[in-house]
């Protein structure tokens, strides 16, 4: 018995002495692994795939050494802090589906042992899967969910760096006031009455209901008359009773929230209901996919979205274009909301490792709320990175901004998206009204 | 008062297309007793072979439909032989959960082949034209042609049913098919036939609704309860019931509609408040369950 207790003692002492010559994450390694759950398939898949190149070239820059661009994470070949530890991203499809999120969150956090996630695009997915992170204690980078809700949770966790939606819905108020006050680059002063009629058709799901619930918000603000906010179900088959329903209150505004092949839905129903109103506009999303493009070709000529990156950003940024013919040659199109927003959240993620210095999440979570990434550094037209760590929002990004674009045609009659807001970056005359189909 | 002919309008002619979905549904219950839940499924099916076909070759979407005619009969008429036949053999309950099982197999087949994303037809000769006469209707081309191609195939099926001999055959068996045997009707033929039927004239109509609407492969239900109220309504086994409750269901459709005509009427803020547009389809199901309640048998049910 006597020799079992001495074996026993020796062997807990070894493990121990063990124990603290390595703690975790001191130990060197030669992978950091973060699990990035996008909507690979269904209906926001366009998206999906624009979110996981944005994230790939993000990670190509960070692991490889590329000193033409103007970049830290361009310099070091790795994470510096971990000895040139390549980033390797897991990619994981959540199809639009918060369950399957969650599901996938808890993969990869048990199976594949992520060192910290990315994701996920839809508000309601990155609810879920930030509540699992939160209960397991591994940090997430939110690149591109906008529900405003999302980082008014206090959860200690996660961290966002896009503005949200409560900021873009203001932007499109100011828009509509600005086109009242003769701000707007290339048109006349216009009567508010004239714009008054406000209507708004979003997805019924948690971003869409949020999105109403902020136009409400501020049309009540800026005093415009919703005449109608409408909530259709997502992934939609059919719209006509829906735009039927919008034309009948004669509107002059239309504020959309719709993901791709909703939104393409909804303008195919619009034109073919022959309905418009003066100033179409999308809640990003659907509106500045690729496939939205493409798929309607000249009818969007004079549609609105907000975003966070337009290609025309390249013009007002030199970093801005080199990623993007980056990109371009990687996929063929141009940085879009999606992408650079997917690209920024990666190298947030970069700066963060950066920062901690090890893989242990409290060190990490350290490095998240102390970061300092300046606007001279990204991709978008931020002002930089920094998160809240105090008051009613807990991990938001305080130094993004939003634009609004509208499709133009080019002189060689290629679509474009013009920034019309904010005004002093405006690159065209805005077109006023809508023109119609 | 724009709204409310444009709604009525909508209203009717989704309902021509809408019957046409309907009747493949009440032939294979009016022939043998059994409640297809794999309609919606058919239709997904049809809705595909439209799309990929008219893809395929380049062709309008609307060329396509006697691909989609050949692949639904061929689909129905396999299901009857492989499978639907040994289940006659069992129970009301081995036949319920078998069709379930086959709308479980088709549905989760469409997605292993072509995924979940949603799928719409962008190009063709009349996608994304439309009419206006004037009073606020507007007709989409593609909707008007659906609805117009619908009561031809209608009328087609309706002359094959009551008009032909084989007609004759399919309506013996349906009345008493031991007695049909007897007089030497091969009601094993008259099934398949039935079957081939009913499927040809559901995927029909799927190739005519993805010229407006987007196909993935989970609508198939919407379509089978659709199809359902529209049977309970006519009757179950009535084809002409089947186009008069097509109307009807599609102007249920509408109602929301009906509703906006009201709010702008009376220019109540409470009645643009309720969100009727997140409910367009409760009122199928409540009519179904109304009709259900009331009168079993439905309008022009002869079958009990």
């Amino acid at each position: 018995m006597k020799t079992v207790t001495r074996y026993g003692m020796v062997i807990f002492g070894l493990l121990a002495i063990a124990g603290l010559l390595a703690p975790t994450g001191v130990l060197a390694v030669d992978e950091i692994k973060i699990g990035a759950i996008y909507p690979l398939t269904g209906g926001a898949a366009a998206a999906g795939r624009e979110l996981r190149s944005g994230a790939e070239l993000a990670a190509e820059i960070a692991n490889n050494v590329m000193p033409n661009l103007a970049m830290t994470m361009a310099r070091n070949g790795g994470i510096q802090a971990h000895g040139g530890a390549k980033i390797t991203l897991i990619f994981k499809d959540h199809e639009g589906n918060p369950t399957v999120g969650a599901d996938l969150a808890k993969k990869l956090i048990l199976d594949d042992k992520v060192h910290g996630i990315l994701g996920c695009y839809h508000s309601s997915v990155t609810k879920t899967v930030s509540a699992v992170c939160e209960q397991y204690g591994v940090p997430m980078i939110n690149g591109s969910s906008t529900s405003p809700d999302l980082t008014k949770r206090g959860f200690k966790w996660f961290w966002r760096t896009t503005p949200h939606d409560k900021w873009f819905t203001k932007d499109l108020f100011e828009l509509l006031k600005g086109l009242t006050e003769g701000k707007v680059k290339g048109v006349q002063a216009v009567e508010k009455k004239e714009i008054e009629n406000v209507v708004s058709a979003c997805e019924n799901t948690e971003w869409g209901s949020l999105v109403t619930e902020m136009i409400k918000l501020f049309a009540d603000e800026y005093q415009y008359k919703l005449r109608k906010a409408l909530l259709y179900a997502d992934k939609a088959t059919d719209l006509s009773s829906e735009v039927r329903s919008l034309k009948a209150a004669k509107p002059d505004v239309m504020l959309f929230a719709s993901y791709t092949s909703d939104a393409i839905l909804m303008l195919k129903t619009l034109k073919a209901e022959k309905a418009k109103a003066k100033v179409i506009w999308g809640q990003d999303a659907g509106f500045e996919t690729p496939e939205f493009q493409d798929t309607l070709g000249a009818d969007i000529v004079g549609i609105l979205t907000r975003t966070v990156f337009l290609p025309k950003v390249v013009e007002v940024k030199e970093l801005a274009g080199q990623v993007n013919a980056m990109y371009r040659a990687k996929t063929g199109n141009d940085f879009s909301g999606a992408s650079a927003r997917s690209f920024t959240g990666l190298q947030t993620w970069v700066h963060v490792l950066e920062q901690a210095g090890s893989t242990k999440p409290a060190d990490i979570q350290e490095a998240a709320n102390a970061i300092q990434i300046s606007g001279s550094e990204l991709v978008v037209p931020w002002a930089g990175v920094k998160f809240s760590t105090t008051g009613d929002e807990i991990g938001q990004n305080v130094l993004g901004s939003g634009l609004i674009g509208q499709y133009q045609k080019d002189t060689d009659g290629k679509l474009v998206l013009e920034i019309v807001y904010p005004f002093d970056v405006a690159t065209a005359n805005m077109i006023y009204p809508f023109p119609g189909w | 008062m724009d709204i409310l002919f444009g709604s009525i309008v909508a209203g009717v002619l989704l309902g021509m297309v809408i019957a046409l979905v309907a009747l493949g549904l009440t032939i294979i219950f009016g022939v043998m007793d059994i409640v297809n839940f794999a309609h919606g499924e058919f239709l997904m099916v049809g809705m595909y072979a439209g799309l990929l076909s008219a893809k395929a070759t380049g062709v309008d979407p609307l060329l396509t439909l006697p691909v989609a005619a050949v692949v639904g009969f061929l689909l129905g008429a396999l299901c009857y032989v492989g499978f639907i036949k040994f289940l006659l053999r069992g129970p009301m309950v081995a036949q319920l959960l078998g069709t379930f099982g086959l709308m479980l197999f088709l549905r989760n087949l469409a997605l292993l082949i072509f995924g979940s994303s949603d799928r719409t037809v962008h190009h063709g000769i009349i996608v994304g034209k439309s009419f206006d006469i004037g009073m606020g209707i507007i007709v989409p081309a593609t909707k008007l042609a659906a609805a117009g191609l619908s009561v031809i195939a209608f009328a087609a099926v309706w002359l094959l049913m009551n008009r032909t001999k084989i007609g004759k055959a399919l309506t013996a068996t349906a009345l008493n098919a031991q007695a049909a045997r007897y007089m030497g009707i091969p009601t094993e033929k008259m099934n398949t036939l039935a079957w081939g039927i009913g499927g040809a004239s559901v995927t029909v109509a799927g190739a005519l609704i993805v010229n407006f609407w987007a196909v993935n492969p989970f609508m198939g239900l919407l379509f089978t309860m659709i199809a359902f109220a529209v049977v309970a309504l006519g009757g179950f086994g009535s084809v002409p019931g089947a186009f008069f409750a097509g109307l009807v269901v599609g102007l249920i459709m509408e109602i929301p509609g009906f509703w906006d005509f009201f709010t702008y009427t009376f220019d109540w803020q409470w009645m643009a408040d309720v969100p009727m547009t997140s409910l367009k389809y409760m009122w199928i199901y409540v009519a179904y369950f109304v009709i259900m309640v009331v009168r079993p048998r439905g309008l022009f049910g002869w079958k009990q």
